[in-house]
Formats: C-alpha cells, structure tokens, sequence
C-alpha cells in the first residue's frame, strides 16, 4: 500500500509540475514573440486593405464587436482597427488601448443581388412584404448604422423584414452576393470587392450615418515600436492613399 | 525501478490529460455565480434560442430515425455491389467540416441551388428558415445514428431471424418483434449520439440558415452572437448545452450498462462501442 501512496504522489508532482510548463511556456512565448511580428485586429471590412498597407503583421478580422470583446478577454492583441469610434472608446476606458484616433470613413450602401430578384430599386421598397433582408447584428458597427440609417428616413419598420443578423459586413455581403438574401445593408467599399455580381443602391443624404474609423494600440502594442510603426503608416500619405484606393472617404469631409 | 517511472510517468500523463479536459468544462461553471447562471436562463435570447435548438432538434431526429433505420437496416441486411461504397457516403458528412456541409447546402437547396433553383420556381425558399435549420442538422447528425444502427443490425443473430421466418412470421413482423427489440440498444446509442451532434450544431447552420432571435438562432449561434453582448448569458447558454450533453452521455453509458446486465451473452455488449 505504501508504495502505491508514494507512487501516486510522485505523479500528481509530476503532473503539476508538466501542467505548469504546459501552461507558463505558451504564455511566455506570445509575450517574447510581439517584439517581431505584430498582432492587427481589423474590422472586416479592412479585410482587403491593411494587408496592401502593411503586409508583415499577423491579422486578425472579424466584426469590430467580437474583436472588442476578445481583446477585453485578453486576446493578443498589438493594434485595434474599428469600424467605429465608439468600441475602441470603450477599450480606452477600460485602459485596454490608447484613446483611438480617427483614421479613414466609409458609405454605408444598399446592396441587391444583380439579378435583383425582388425588384428593389430604392430604400423604401424594402417594406414590401416578404422581403429577404439581410443586415448585420446590433451591436456590429455596420448594424448599428444600418439601424441609424433606417431611422433617419423614418423606415424602422422594414426591420420586420430582416431575415438573419449576420456577425460581420462580409456575411452580409456573401449572402446578397450569393443571391440569397433580396437586399442587405454594407460600406461601399465592400460593395466593390464583389462588384460583378451585386448591384449598389445610394442611400438618400438624410439616411446616411457618419461612418468613422478609429485606430489605437492595445496595451502590448504601446510597448511594440512594430505597432506604433504600423499605426503611423496607416495614418500617413502612402496608407492613405492605399484606403482612398480602395474606396474609403477621407477624413475631411467634403 | 523501472516499472516505477513508468508508473509515475502514466498517471502523470492520465492527470494532466484528465484536468486538460475537465478544466475548460470547470470554468464555464465558476466564471460566474451560480445565480447569475441561473437568472440568465431567464433571458429572451436565451429562452428562444433554447426553443429553436429543441424544436429544430425534435424535427430532425424524427427525419434521422425515420429515413436511417431503414436505411441502416437495408445497409445492414443485404449484400449488394456498391455497398461499402454507400456505407462510406453516408458516413461522410461525420468528417466533414461543418463549414463545408453549410457551403454544401447552400449550392445544394440555397435559391440557386442545384435543387433550390427548382423549388424557388414553385416559391418555396429554403435559406434563413426553420427548415434551413432543421436541414442543416439532419445533414450533419444523421450519420451518427446510421452508423451506429448497421452495427446494431448487423449484431443481431441470423439465426434468431430466420428462426422467426421459420415459424412463419413475415418479413415486417420478425423486423419488429425480433430484429428492432435486439437491436433496441444500440439504435438508442445512436439517437443520444446524433442529438447530442445536433444540438451542438454551429457551422452548417450559420452560413445555411443565417442567425435570427426566435427563428434560426440555434444555442450555439446564440453564444456566438451574445458573446461581445452578455457573456454571462454566453456562460448561462454553455452551461445549459454542457448539462444536456452530459445527459444524453450518461443516459446512453446507463442504457448500455443495464443492455449488457440483461443480455448474459459477452458479445452482445461489444454492439455498443461506438468510437
């Protein structure tokens, strides 16, 4: 019996001593790690644009939301590219970044499939019963101005229509691409990524919502010269330049 | 001495596999307090997402037990050329990444689908619905339980079958009153395992069946869309589909345990491991 005793305790040490190695090495080689190649949480809709900035960090894109919501769960994060002011604003309260800084805007569009099986030719055609429309989650940046937009014209009510709440811009975009979905709401700028096979309906002025980018270093990442570099290159002449390319509105209006 | 490292070097290996497993279940349960927990329960999306998840999930059992038991029961009972070849595609969707059976689906029924086309002609539009859904987790649950009913078929004694024929019971008879009471067990197996893949259906359905509150917005797209909103109801919604799961597993380790207490045969119990 003793040595069974003797033995069990020799493996719970053992195991102790492999679980804490298992847990402490990871942790300190994502820290080592930061020094050479940097960690970019982009809104979706940079999917196609920060990597013709900058192709050297490691992206990560997803809705601005659940890229908020990881960082607040302490994901690796060296830089946060919103598609809105307000979530890195929060993350700056909460001391996870650096107050964000506005980098570039975009245009909130209608989208049809381009066989536009539903005949939508304006905003207000979406009331129209059995309308399949798609937008993006509440809390996603594109959705709350879709929301906003929707408001604005006093057509809140075509809200009844939706069909999905998808999680980022680009599911939304898949799904009207694909023709599944009769209309959704997305930045012009995703619009032109697919452009052969959607159709783009401008919003009327009063509908549109001040869509506006904002860009901050986590805490790793204001430790990081890689990230502040990154930062400084998107805000300069070149990067600009890269997102005006792509679509994207200055940052002056008018 | 040897033999003694080995030891220590076995349970060492057993504990940090074992905590490795258990931990991440551990923590969805202390993250939060339990009252929380318990009064997200209370909260919309997670009341409709529990109604989806169990409605959808209700409406596809009754399509996997009602088109795989015969399936199974064919696969398991006729020899034919083609067979395993059969067998091999109706295991398929088991290995395949959920994302690509909700790609699948989508070319499949979505309205410009090989099938869908035709069925949006007669105005029926699949994606985004209930049955987009319902679709959805049939496709990649129904395996589980075919799988799992040929074994249960196959492990049926040939002669039990043909003594009933013997004694004059048709086909149809000595399948209901023989094969399927044999077979009991092992069929129940696979309708835990298929739930239980039902239930915690994710991919196929967010790009099939896109995510609405109340309609298509399954636990899992739940989680995933309360996530950045109200983790402790993502907490509440885990736990719950963490406390079915272990039912279903316990239900099905139960019922095969007293399957194997009733039956004294020893071969019988091999019938039920499923891998």
């Amino acid at each position: 019996m003793h040595p069974h005793i003797r033995m069990a305790l020799a493996a719970a040490l053992v195991a102790a001593v492999v679980v804490s190695a298992t847990l402490g090495v990871p942790a300190v080689a994502a820290g080592g790690g930061s020094q050479s190649r940097i960690t970019v949480f982009g809104a979706s809709s940079l999917t196609d644009v920060l990597p013709r900035i900058d192709h050297a960090p490691r992206y990560s894109f997803g809705g601005s939301n659940m890229l908020a919501a990881q960082i607040r769960h302490g994901a690796p994060a060296d830089v946060f590219a919103s598609a809105n002011m307000a979530l890195p604003r929060q993350l700056a309260a909460q001391g996870l970044c650096s107050p964000p800084v506005a980098f570039t805007r975009n245009r909130l569009v209608l989208i049809v499939p381009r066989a536009n099986p539903a005949g939508i030719r304006r905003v207000g055609d979406l009331r129209r019963p059995g309308t399949k429309l798609v937008v993006a989650g509440d809390g996603v940046p594109v959705g709350s101005y879709t929301r906003k937009a929707l408001q604005n014209v006093g057509l809140s009510s075509v809200l009844a229509n939706v069909v999905s709440n998808e999680t980022n811009v680009r599911e939304v975009l898949a799904k009207v691409a694909l023709g599944e979905a009769d209309a959704g709401f997305v930045y012009s700028t995703d619009a032109k990524t697919v452009s052969g096979k959607v159709r783009v309906l401008a919003l009327p002025a009063r509908a549109r919502a001040d869509v506006r980018y904002g860009i901050c270093l986590t805490t790793d990442g204001q430790a990081s010269r890689a990230a502040q570099a990154f930062v400084r290159k998107v805000l300069g002449t070149a990067g600009q330049a890269k997102l005006a390319a792509a679509g994207f509105l200055p940052l002056s209006r008018g | 001495m040897g033999r003694a490292i080995g030891t220590v070097a076995l349970f060492g290996a057993t504990c940090v596999a074992l905590g490795f497993l258990v931990l991440p279940i551990v923590a969805i349960f202390v993250h939060t307090e339990p009252g929380t927990l318990l009064s997200q329960l209370s909260n919309p999306a997670v009341v409709d997402a529990l109604v989806v998840s169990l409605e959808a999930s209700a409406i596809a059992q009754l399509l996997v037990v009602g088109f795989g038991t015969p399936t199974a029961y064919l696969l398991a009972s006729r020899r034919f050329p083609g067979r395993s070849l059969v067998i091999t595609l109706v295991e398929l969707p088991l290995v395949l990444p959920p994302a690509v059976a909700g790609l699948g689906l989508l070319v499949a029924f979505g309205r410009n689908g090989l099938l869908g086309s035709t069925l949006d002609v007669f105005g029926v539009s699949i994606p985004f619905t209930q049955t987009a859904v319902v679709l959805a987790v049939t496709f990649v649950a129904s395996p589980l339980f075919v799988r799992q009913a040929i074994a249960a078929f196959e492990a049926v004694d040939p002669n039990l079958v043909a003594a009933s024929r013997t004694l004059g019971a048709g086909s149809a008879r000595t399948f209901f009153r023989v094969v399927l009471p044999l077979a009991r067990a092992g069929l129940a197996a696979g309708f835990a395992l298929a739930l239980a893949r039902g239930l915690g259906e994710f991919g196929a359905t967010i790009m099939f069946a896109g995510s609405l509150q109340g309609v298509t917005q399954t636990l899992p797209l739940a989680i995933y869309a309360e996530f950045d909103r109200n983790f402790d109801a993502t907490l509440a919604m885990g736990a719950l589909l963490v406390v079915i799961s272990a039912a279903l597993l316990l239900t099905l380790k139960l019922s095969a345990a007293w399957q194997a207490s009733r039956q004294s045969s020893p071969s019988r119990s091999g019938l039920l491991g499923w891998s």
